[in-house]
């Protein structure tokens, strides 16, 4: 899932300071699973927001709310009349959910209220962890699973490099060395001379280098229109 | 949403929780009551020192409420959960003890009720099942007249039950709500004897025969008909109307219910020197509910089991005693009432006084010339889907139809037939419409559950002893103080008031599974709490990131939209700081209440209930500082919160240092012990940190 953090609140306030009436709008999906932008985070970042208002003896309107996920239109369809009402909105969905509803807003002005992270998994409550950097190219079989891109400090295709230490990385202690446990993992799956075959260059066009990325499946595409005539969708009933 | 926000859409707490109790399953205490009061509901509100509320919650089902809070036989305790961790909840004290508290309000909120039918109903007889459908009709907008041949209301109540039990100004609370409301009341009035039935049905566009059964069974053994052997209802109804009574010093009771106990401690109260009972079961078989048999025996009364009457012995005339014989078995094969006896064991008791208790019957001379049938056996013929008799508009409710049982179970019956009564009038079909009060429990406590909950020993009251209170008719059980009610009723599991998920809400993130210390949520697509585990501690809803979760009883939330007016408004030229204290309202005793001036207390369920939002809208509303104030060590009823409550204070440190306050503007504290004050103790040393901290940083 998509980790991100909440923006210190003195950020925020640059943001919004000159606004009269803000929505907090919320993401109940990765981000809430990460207690960074769901209904919850939301509504705290709204209470703040007319604290520092107060103090600050600005009249300005917060609200909040929240739909169940920003990245696609149906879910916060049946909210957006609502949400057309205000002067900014603050969303706290992830960087993908700020653009998405930003295309939709009109002369109504989108802005982050959360830094979005990696995508991530929950080794343990509160705790998220890196583990893909959705490079578009997948070698994780080549690598016992572990993925050099996104955990490797310097994004060594064969590593290690001479910074490994005890299994750590020489950028810090609390750093795991991917490639130790690449190694280390690799031995257990008695795949290690996978190892000894040196890997290629890699063609990062797939990847951030290669611009902005999309993906079309025709045979979903062709479903949809066919299936266009239902009206039942997942945020509620399509116009 | 006509300003152009985006506000909270929901429904009032009280109304959305409701909604919902009706839905999932009952709580067992609910569902055993035979008007489903929420019991839970009403306990939880007494542990907050929400007495008015309580009597609400009471009062919106029972129009008894003051007389079953001393002697109803409360089915909610023997249901009640906690009864696989220690013992039951004092259910029926801690009615008492709220109906009590809140007299006052109680009698102040006595109206006329503005009659808007021009229909007029006759009730006949006043005991729980005429009262309640009294009440219920009037309060529906009926002219309701009520005919009692007893020259006061209130059927059994009034005129057998003994004034120790149930004094007469506790019963009179609840009649003076329900005369209140503007029905009429014809005591001294029998129908057939004053009135005839006839002429009743002339008048009336419904009537309700509720009649009760106010005859004693007789004993068909010889030697039981003649002066000195008495009947129990007649005995009680001169004893309940202080008429002389000749009693010998030896007085023997035929029977082992209730109402035999009942006559024999009345007997000893009169002045009987020596009282037996005499009965046909073994201790265990009794049908005396076990505490009545422990009170009657703590008076010197003897029981002797096993033994059927068989002849009242005379010697000119006088009563020397009863002749009896052995029982084999009460009840057959399955366990049918059908006594065996050994002929040939006999025995004999010496009494110079017998009273007869072996049973009620009806009278129902009264129909005779009616169009209202009786069967061959003397019983009224009706339709128990309907509450109609045999003639359209007549209806029928409490024993006179169901048979003995409690004074509850008749008010069940009240209400079904005013409902019956109601939709007839409005020329509705009843079948199927009348509530049935069958409700599902929710499961017992799962093992291990049982096992992590805090053993606490019910409260108990006090009783006169047993040497001053025979001597007397005086009501001889003590109500709780208000330290022991609240103690008590912070036993409460609060079944069924816990944790609720709004599916559309969650997204499935596993935070209340990891949570809940008692392992009630399931996460698969979406969370269910299973409210046979849940607690209601309340722990997982702050927690989670969705808002998915609401508590059914005293959610955050309530506290959440009420802040502003539980924080009042702050006067600007202050000198002391004002300061709002969340404080636990389990254990905090009445003490915990009395907090100083400038702190404003919000009593919550448990201090895991509380959310970070909660603490920065005190702030919001304009608190100078805010305390989370936990129960003393040892004290909390619930299992390992602390962590994440103090998680969550210190993250609120975070966020209001982030606006610039001082941190130390909240706190979570803890009461030292439960003596003396120690909430308010805490509280003000908490409040003259903050005042260093107003006067240092300003406000
Ligand atoms: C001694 C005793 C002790 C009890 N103790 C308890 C207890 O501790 N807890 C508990 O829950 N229950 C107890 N009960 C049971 C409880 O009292 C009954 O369940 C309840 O009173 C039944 O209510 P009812 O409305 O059906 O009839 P009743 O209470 O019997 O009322 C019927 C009324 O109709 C009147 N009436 C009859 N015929 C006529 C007529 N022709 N014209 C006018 N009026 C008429 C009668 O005078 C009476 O007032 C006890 C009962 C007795 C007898
Ligand atoms: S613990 Fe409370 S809610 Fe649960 S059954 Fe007992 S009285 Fe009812
Ligand atoms: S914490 Fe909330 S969102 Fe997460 S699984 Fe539980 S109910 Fe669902
Ligand atoms: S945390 Fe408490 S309220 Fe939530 S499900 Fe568990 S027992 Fe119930």
């Amino acid at each position: 899932m998509i980790v991100g953090s909440q923006k210190p609140i003195d950020e925020i306030w640059e943001m919004v300071k000159d606004f009269k009436k803000i929505l907090v709008f919320g993401c109940n999906t990765c981000v809430a699973i990460c207690h960074a932008g769901g209904d919850k985070e939301a509504e705290t970042i709204a209470t703040l927001l007319r604290m520092r208002a107060s103090q600050e003896g600005v009249d300005m309107q917060v609200d909040h709310t929240s739909v169940m996920r920003h990245c696609e239109p149906e879910y916060f369809d049946p909210v957006m009349d609502d949400v057309k009402k205000y002067d900014l909105i603050l969303s706290t969905a992830c960087g993908v959910g700020v653009n998405f509803l930003s295309d939709r807003t009109g002369i109504i002005p989108v802005y982050p209220g959360i830094n979005t992270s990696f995508y991530g998994a929950v080794p343990e409550p509160g705790v998220f962890e890196e583990l893909c950097a959705g490079c578009g190219d997948c070698i994780l079989h080549m690598t016992g699973g572990i993925c050099p891109i996104a955990r490797c400090s310097k994004t060594l295709m064969n590593g290690p490099c001479g910074g490994t230490k005890e299994g750590k990385c020489e950028v810090s202690d609390e750093m795991d060395c991917a490639w130790y446990l690449i190694v280390e993992r690799m031995k257990m799956l008695g795949t290690l001379e996978k190892l000894s075959e040196v890997l290629p260059p890699r063609d990062w066009s797939t990847s951030r280098d290669g611009g902005p990325r999309r993906v079309s499946m025709e045979h979903i595409r062709a479903y949809e229109e066919k299936e266009g005539e239902k009206t039942e969708t997942a945020g509620g009933k399509k116009e | 949403m006509s300003d152009g926000s985006i506000k909270e859409k929901n429904k009032p707490h009280k109304e959305w929780a409701a909604e919902l109790k009706e839905q999932r399953p009952y709580s067992p205490c609910r569902a055993a009551c035979p008007v489903n009061t929420d019991v839970q509901a009403y306990v939880g509100l007494i542990a907050q020192g929400r007495y008015a509320e309580a009597l609400e919650v009471i009062r919106s089902v029972n129009p008894i409420a003051s007389v079953c809070s001393v002697i109803c036989h409360h089915p909610c305790e023997q249901a009640c959960r906690r009864c696989a961790v220690d013992e039951p909840l004092a259910v029926r004290h801690l009615k008492r003890f709220a109906l009590e508290k809140a007299a006052d309000y109680r009698r102040n909120k006595r109206r006329l009720v503005k009659q808007t039918r021009d229909k007029k109903i006759a009730i006949i007889g006043s005991g729980p099942s005429g009262l309640t459908a009294a009440n219920d009709l009037a309060d529906l907008g009926y002219g309701v007249t009520i005919y009692e041949r007893h020259p006061v209301l209130g059927g059994m109540l009034s005129s057998a039950i003994p004034t120790y039990r149930l004094p007469r100004e506790t019963l009179q609370e609840d009649i003076d709500d329900i005369i209140a409301k503007g029905v009429e009341a014809r005591t001294n009035c029998e129908i057939g004897r004053d009135i005839t039935m006839n002429e009743i049905i002339d008048k009336h566009d419904a009537i309700l025969i509720a009649v009760g059964l106010s005859e004693s069974r007789a004993l068909n053994i010889p030697g039981a008909d003649v002066p000195g052997v008495l009947l129990a209802i007649p005995f009680l109804e001169d004893a309940a109307f202080q008429k002389k009574i000749e009693l010998g010093s030896k007085v023997l009771v035929i029977g082992g219910g209730n109402v035999a106990i009942d006559v024999a401690r009345t007997a000893k109260r009169l002045g009987a020197g020596y009282v037996e009972m005499v009965c046909l079961e073994s201790a265990e078989e009794m049908p005396a509910w076990k505490w009545e048999v422990d009170e009657a025996v703590e008076e010197d009364i003897a029981i002797s089991h096993r033994w059927g009457p068989k002849a009242v012995r005379r010697d000119n005339g006088r009563i020397t005693g009863l002749e009896v014989v052995k029982v084999l078995s009460v009840f057959d094969s399955n366990g049918r009432f059908s006594p065996t006896f050994d002929n040939d064991t006999t025995s004999f008791i010496e009494a110079d006084t017998v009273i007869i208790t072996i049973g009620q019957m009806t009278n129902l001379s009264f129909l005779e010339d009616s169009q209202v049938q009786v069967d061959e056996r003397g019983r009224v013929v009706w339709d128990p889907e309907t509450h109609m008799s045999s003639l359209r508009g007549v209806f029928v409710s409490g024993e006179v139809v169901t048979g003995p049982g409690s004074a509850i179970q008749a008010v069940a019956s009240g209400h079904r037939s005013a409902m019956a009564m109601h939709v007839y009038l409005e020329g509705h079909e009843i079948e199927g419409v009348l509530p049935t009060y069958e409700k599902e429990p929710i499961a017992q406590l799962p093992g291990d559950v049982a096992d992590v909950i805090h053993r606490e020993p019910r409260m108990k009251v006090e009783h006169l002893p047993p040497e001053t209170r025979c001597s007397s008719f005086m009501q001889f059980e003590f109500g709780y103080d208000e330290e022991s009610a609240l103690k008590e009723a912070g036993r409460c599991r609060g079944c069924g008031g816990g944790a609720v998920v709004d599916t559309d809400k969650c997204m499935a993130c596993l935070t209340c599974q990891r949570i809940c210390p008692y392992g009630a949520p399931l996460v698969t697509s979406v969370s269910e709490i299973r409210s046979e585990y849940c607690q209601a501690c309340g722990l997982c809803a702050p927690e989670c990131p969705g808002q998915a979760i609401s508590m059914v009883s005293y959610d955050v939330g309530e506290v959440r939209s009420n802040m502003s007016s539980l924080v009042g408004s702050v006067d600007p030229k202050r000198q002391e700081p004002a300061v709002v204290a969340l404080i636990c309202s389990h254990h905090v005793g009445i003490k915990g209440f009395e907090l100083p001036d400038n702190v404003r207390s919000v009593p919550i369920h448990c201090t895991s209930r509380v959310d970070i939002i909660d603490l920065l809208k005190a702030f919001e509303c304009g608190a100078d500082g805010v305390a989370v104030v936990r129960c003393p060590a040892g004290a909390c009823k619930y299992k390992d919160i602390e962590t994440r409550v103090s998680a969550r204070v210190r993250r609120t440190k975070e966020l209001i240092h982030m606006l610039g306050m001082d941190a130390g503007r909240i706190e979570l504290l803890q009461a030292v012990s439960d003596d003396g004050n120690p909430y308010a103790v805490v509280c003000a040393d908490f409040s003259e940190k903050v005042k260093q901290i107003v006067l240092r940083t300003g406000r």
